[in-house]
């Protein structure tokens, strides 16, 4: 059963604002969670997510930071070692490389290396992937949800529509882990429902979108929506398609992909990110283990090509999972 | 001329003046980039430029001025995203840079790279960065290379104010004054780290005594004029050759347009606070010492920029006419 379908009353609004809302609640529910980051401020928020918390919350809350990732970062997981709950935006996911050290040595591990001592509640969020405009190119679109979810210690999420958006936002600040929150930057501007006030979604969850008997498409971020748009499709062709949305990569929640294929039988996995290593590699081999004796024909992937994004437009559309690309391999995998 | 352990003194000897043709051909340039720059921000909003677009307006002195004193079969440039203007100043033919800017697969970078990576080995000019601070250990690199090398060439690596917040900033600098390397690390204070000023990013106002801890000499130059920053650079390229020791030069400007296309100042900056840089245009600054020399009339002045802009809308044409890189393409040099 789909667990999104919000059964309190929704307003339309693109992830942005939902994200927006987020915040806004948990700044006012709690005086420990603070914001940091370039241009959150003043300027409110390059993607807009911090729009008007600067002047709402004030300067101590919502903290412009120079171009300084690898120390602000530090500086929350300072902050989250002493009590605070700091959300730490990288302006754009790629530039959280620079801050890769305090991810992966400090963020991801002072919980465990401190034998439990200390907490470093605090989150990392911002858009990865090739949007929300176009021509981003190679230093400033990638998809690098593979680093963040191979470390253990860090909790990762991300998010596919808006009313999730919000509610694993608030969830994630609320988490007493360090969680990397993973906006999908081509499904920044984009609309949907967002349930109103209060709510929380769980950031262990996998989600069923679409029940289905023929196959099971699997995605996570901005690729759900193209798990959705082949679904239909493939109805074309008489084939029924299973929608997952992974939502959850580290813990990740194999439980509705596993339910699916054992109904389907059949798999395939599609992904913005670069095929080798990524998180869908991960869910095949968790397929394989797991779900052997159910599969009937080979799990199938579609994704981003390996390469940087390149800047012509013909170049950067070829590089990014393609609708019929899907659909083929999803036919593909059926017949077999 | 601020300094630490070393200073570069101004030769006794009157430097020999300018000839009227490099004056003009300054001129020319600085127009040429103004031009550029114009052209370039239309074909964004008409649709054929994607993604990002730094323009350089009102920066020009900084490149031209410097770039003139270069050594052009031995120097080299690392540049950051705001790498137009240099790219022209550096001898690139404008149609390759509007070919990259429309994604063209006889742009400078194949339209791999599109606005932020330019690159043109053959020109000496080594990128075009995105990441701010990216290429400052990079030119450091080129300056250990040019050391091993006949001929003592130099590397001059551009960044912004912003840049100077960045570790590897530091790193570098200290790196490049341990190994004496011959690099030329050049702040181009625009007063603007995107939306946040100066004062809201950098501990101290003096971007020079953020330098000054590394034991090599620091100059804070007049980035408008370009006559100074010719006659500075002149002195520090000699010296850094001679010495093979790195020198950091602040040059103070001023951006005319928003950080990128989409970003409008006035959130930020007051016309008020705009009106002395433009009384003080660089472009202005030379056409009023020409004419006052009496080595240009406004008249040729008016003509020159005619021409200019013919000459530059006939290369956009044929940068327009070119083709888009073919599909095939798109996993070329992703490795040799
Ligand atoms: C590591 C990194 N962090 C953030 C950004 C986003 N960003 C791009 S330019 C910029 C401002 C840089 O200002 P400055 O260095 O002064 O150069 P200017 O744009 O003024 O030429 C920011 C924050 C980036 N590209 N790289
Ligand atoms: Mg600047």
């Amino acid at each position: 059963m789909a667990t999104t379908a919000p059964a309190m009353k929704t307003k339309k609004m693109s992830m942005h604002e939902a994200l927006n809302q987020a915040l806004r609640e948990e700044l006012s529910r709690d005086e420990k969670v603070v914001i940091l980051g370039e241009e959150v401020g003043l300027y409110n928020g390059v993607h807009y997510v911090t729009r008007g918390l600067y002047q709402e919350f004030g300067k101590d809350r919502v903290i412009d930071t120079p171009i300084s990732e690898e120390s602000f970062v530090g500086v929350g997981v300072g902050m989250a070692i002493m009590g605070f709950r700091p959300v730490v935006e990288m302006m754009r996911m790629d530039f959280s490389l620079r801050a890769m050290d305090q991810i992966y040595n400090h963020m991801a591990k002072i919980h465990y290396m401190s034998g439990g001592h200390l907490k470093v509640p605090m989150v990392l969020r911002g858009p990865e992937g090739p949007g929300p405009n176009p021509g981003l190119t190679a230093q400033h679109g990638q998809q690098l949800t593979a680093l963040f979810a191979h470390c253990p210690g860090l909790r990762v999420v991300t998010p596919a529509t808006q009313h999730d958006a919000k509610g694993m936002l608030k969830a994630a600040i609320r988490s007493d882990d360090p969680v990397v929150f993973l906006e999908p930057g081509p499904l920044n501007n984009k609309q949907g429902e967002v349930g109103e006030g209060e709510y929380l979604v769980p950031l262990d969850r996998a989600d069923t979108k679409r029940e289905g008997g023929d196959i099971t498409l699997i995605g996570y971020g901005a690729s759900v929506a193209l798990c959705l748009q082949a679904a239909r499709e493939l109805e074309h062709d008489g084939l029924s398609a299973a929608v997952i949305d992974m939502r959850c990569l580290r813990p990740l929640d194999m439980q509705p992909a596993l339910a699916s294929v054992a109904k389907t039988g059949r798999a395939l996995i599609v992904e913005y990110a670069w095929q080798s290593y990524g998180p869908g590699a991960e869910i095949v081999a968790r397929l394989m283990q797991d779900a052997f004796w159910d599969l009937d024909a080979p799990v199938g992937r579609v994704s981003g090509k390996e390469t940087p994004l390149p800047y012509a437009a013909n170049l950067e559309e070829l590089s990014k999972p393609q609708l019929d690309e899907i659909v083929a391999k999803a036919k593909e995998i059926a017949a077999a | 001329m601020s300094t630490t352990s070393e200073s570069i003194p101004t030769p006794a000897a009157a430097r020999p003046g300018r000839s009227s043709a490099q004056w003009k051909r300054m001129l020319r340039m600085m127009i040429t980039i103004r031009e550029f720059e114009h052209l370039g921000e239309q074909e964004f909003r008409n649709g054929l430029i994607r993604g990002y677009y730094h323009s350089y307006a009102g920066q020009e002195a900084v490149g031209v001025g410097m770039l003139e004193a270069l050594d052009p079969s031995h120097d080299y440039i690392v540049d950051h995203y705001r790498d137009h203007g240099h790219c022209l100043a550096m001898g690139i033919d404008a149609e390759q840079v509007f070919a990259e800017l429309f994604g063209r697969r006889t742009g400078v970078s194949k339209g791999k790279g599109g606005s932020m990576h330019m690159y043109s080995p053959d020109k000496h000019f080594l990128g075009g960065d995105g990441i701010v601070g990216g290429g400052i250990s990079v030119a450091a690199g080129v300056g250990m290379a040019l050391k091993r090398m006949p001929g003592k060439g130099l590397c001059v690596c551009f960044f912004g104010d912003g840049a100077l917040d960045t570790g590897t900033f530091h790193e570098s600098l200290n790196l490049a004054s341990l190994w004496d390397l011959p690099v030329v690390f050049v702040c181009i204070n625009n007063q603007y780290s995107m939306g946040t000023s100066l004062q809201r990013h950098s501990s101290l106002s003096q971007l020079v005594d953020r330098a000054s801890g590394y034991g090599m000499p620091t100059e804070q130059i007049d980035g408008q004029d370009v006559g100074a920053v010719y006659s500075a650079s002149e002195r520090i390229f000699a010296a850094v050759r001679e010495r093979q020791r790195p020198c950091f030069i602040e040059a103070l400007t001023y951006r005319y347009q928003g950080h990128g296309i989409h970003d409008k100042p006035l959130n930020y900056r007051t016309t008020e606070e705009e009106e002395p840089w433009r009384r003080r245009d660089p472009i202005r600054l030379l056409s009023e010492k020409l004419i006052e020399e009496r080595q240009m009339t406004p008249a040729q002045i008016e003509k020159m920029r005619q021409e200019v802009t013919a000459e530059l809308e006939a290369k956009a044409e044929r940068a327009r006419q070119a083709p888009a890189p073919e599909a095939r393409e798109l996993f070329d040099d992703v490795m040799i």
